[in-house]
């Protein structure tokens, strides 16, 4: 592997055997998931919908309970939301009657009392995402792709060293999603987070990633895992490359192979 | 974005001024036509009094006998009253159903029946409790504004974003945070509607409530000048209602846009603003 700094790292999620069942046992959601995720890795899961990555996701944020499995994020069982696991949805969720920066301060508020050091560093964050000078703007004087800007600060307010991101950017629009996109890249790496990505976008779960785990449906499982070979910063003419290419048809072929 | 403010503000005083002259201008070609179609007996004054003798008996039951002030005060603290108990009940009862699953289970039908039976109906039933004072009355009032408040409250609350839920758990907040924070000011909207609603029918479900049975207020007034042909203070009576309707609902537009200011432009860049400088004092200019 030429990426060295995930591959080292201790594993802050493990999964084994994880599956969940809807309808008291008759629908498969997600069918024996087994996986480890490395500190400060970048993972993408990749799949059409329908295919358990959300619910695989939702589960590691211990918003559902698994049916049966071990699933351990810093080698503790997942029973519930936790402190340092941080999740981020398609819809901005931004509450209206607060300015950017008191939806940033948000999680700290919920946390317990929030301090001048909690105020700089939301205001920091709001920096980090570009959005400084809307630090005042409530959300609906945002676009769709700021709203998301804001979401991502105070996703990374929380201090959860691991964030879980389901599909963050599909709402919008081609060209704001591909800029968020690269700032994402930029942002993790600074903050050295633990990412787990959902996308059903190939291209895009490559280019984000170190590694892409391929889901397929019904039931939905870890069909393959694609390993992204890249050195980072990534600049965005990588997605044109033959050696990228490459990688996006190694992905359809476990699609296919599992049809 | 505070530079672009002050383009979507609110229209020059001047302008503003010269609507108010229109509106005016409209009024008064009304008051006079109405004169006019008196005076050439197109109207039967007997039942639609001159505006000008109309206007005299503004006079003489507001100033010269003053005797509409003991019953304008009746109505309007038996609207108030029974407003303010009734849309608080309304209010309180949903924050308990929306907060707690089973309570909206067994709930639901007696609020549907509820809302299925005419207020009015019940009305002499709560006169023969409380009788013919001002208690039933506010009763009564309490009872029609229950139910708006009530329902939106509960719509409010009910319908907010899945999503916005799982956030709110996934950052670990307890039922009160998740109550203060998102399920209330998520409702506030449609809970101002609800009051908005329960309002405007409070002072209809008053009248009705005099009308049925009762020994003071401006409904009981309007009947016993109407059964004396006394037309002309009838309409006084009437006008008096229609003003203050109109106040109401004013009143209750202004309290919808301060509660929920961030649906209005004007207010939204004003708090903006004064949350930037709130911020600047504590923090320090490097905000």
């Amino acid at each position: 592997m030429s990426h060295g700094r995930e591959s080292s790292g201790t594993a802050v999620i493990t999964a084994n055997a994880v599956r969940k069942t809807f309808g008291g046992g008759s629908v498969v959601a997600v069918e024996d998931a087994d996986f480890t995720v490395r500190k400060g890795e970048f993972i993408s899961l990749v799949g059409p919908s329908g295919c358990g990555k959300s619910t695989l996701l939702r589960m590691v944020a211990g918003l559902l309970e698994r049916s049966s499995g071990v699933l351990q994020v810093h080698d503790r069982d997942v029973h519930g939301p936790s402190r340092s696991v941080a999740m981020m949805f398609q819809k901005p969720t931004l509450l209206d009657w607060r300015t950017s920066i008191e939806n940033v301060l948000l999680p700290t508020e919920i946390a317990g009392r929030v301090g001048d050091d909690d105020r700089r560093k939301a205001m920091e964050l709001l920096d980090l995402t570009g959005l400084r000078d809307f630090a005042f703007s409530f959300p609906s004087q945002l676009s769709g792709g700021m709203q998301q800007r804001v979401a991502l600060a105070r996703l990374l307010q929380t201090g959860a060293d691991i964030l879980l991101l389901d599909e963050p950017f599909g709402a919008l629009d081609e060209f704001t999603r591909e800029h968020l996109n690269v700032e994402l890249m930029r942002i993790v790496a600074e903050v050295d987070a633990t990412t787990l990505f959902v996308t059903h976008n190939i291209g895009e779960a490559i280019y984000l990633a170190d590694r892409v785990f391929v889901m397929t449906p019904r039931p939905g499982r870890i069909a393959g895992i694609v390993e992204v070979p890249f050195e980072r910063p990534r600049a965005p003419s990588l997605q044109q490359g033959a050696e990228f290419n490459s990688l996006v048809s190694d992905v359809r072929k476990i699609f296919e192979g599992a049809k | 974005m505070t530079e672009t403010a002050d383009l979507g503000g609110r229209a020059p005083r001047s302008r503003n001024r010269a609507i108010a002259a229109k509106h005016l201008a409209i009024f008064l070609a009304l008051i006079v036509s109405w004169e006019i179609a008196c005076r050439f007996g197109w109207l039967d004054p007997l039942f639609f009094p001159y505006p000008s003798a109309i206007l005299v008996g503004f006079w003489r039951l507001y100033v010269s006998q003053g005797n509409i002030w003991p019953h304008l005060g009746l109505t309007m603290a038996e609207v108030l009253a029974g407003f303010a108990a009734g849309s608080a009940l309304g209010i309180g009862l949903a924050i308990c159903v929306g907060m707690v699953d089973r309570l909206r289970r067994y709930l639901k039908p007696y609020v549907i029946v509820l809302e299925a039976t005419p207020r009015i109906a019940i009305g002499p039933v709560i006169i023969a409790a409380f009788g013919f004072g001002w208690t039933s009355k506010t009763a009564i009032v309490m009872l029609v504004c229950f139910f708006a408040p009530f329902v939106n409250t509960l719509n409010g609350m009910v319908g907010v974003e899945a999503e916005k839920l799982s956030m709110f758990r996934s950052m670990g907040a307890n039922k009160v945070q998740t109550f203060t924070k998102l399920l209330l000011p998520s409702a506030l909207p449609e809970i101002s509607a609800g009051l908005r609603l329960a309002m405007a029918s409070a002072l209809g479900g008053a009248l009705v409530a005099e009308f049925i049975a009762s020994n003071a207020g401006l409904g009981v007034l309007i009947t016993q000048y109407t059964g004396t042909l006394n037309m002309t203070s009838a309409f006084v009576c009437v006008l008096t209602l229609s003003a203050l309707g109109y106040f109401i609902f004013r009143g209750m537009e202004a309290l919808d846009r301060i509660v929920v200011f961030w649906s209005d432009r004007d207010r939204i860049d004003a708090a903006g603003r004064r949350r930037k400088a709130a911020w600047r004092a504590r923090m320090g200019d490097r905000a």
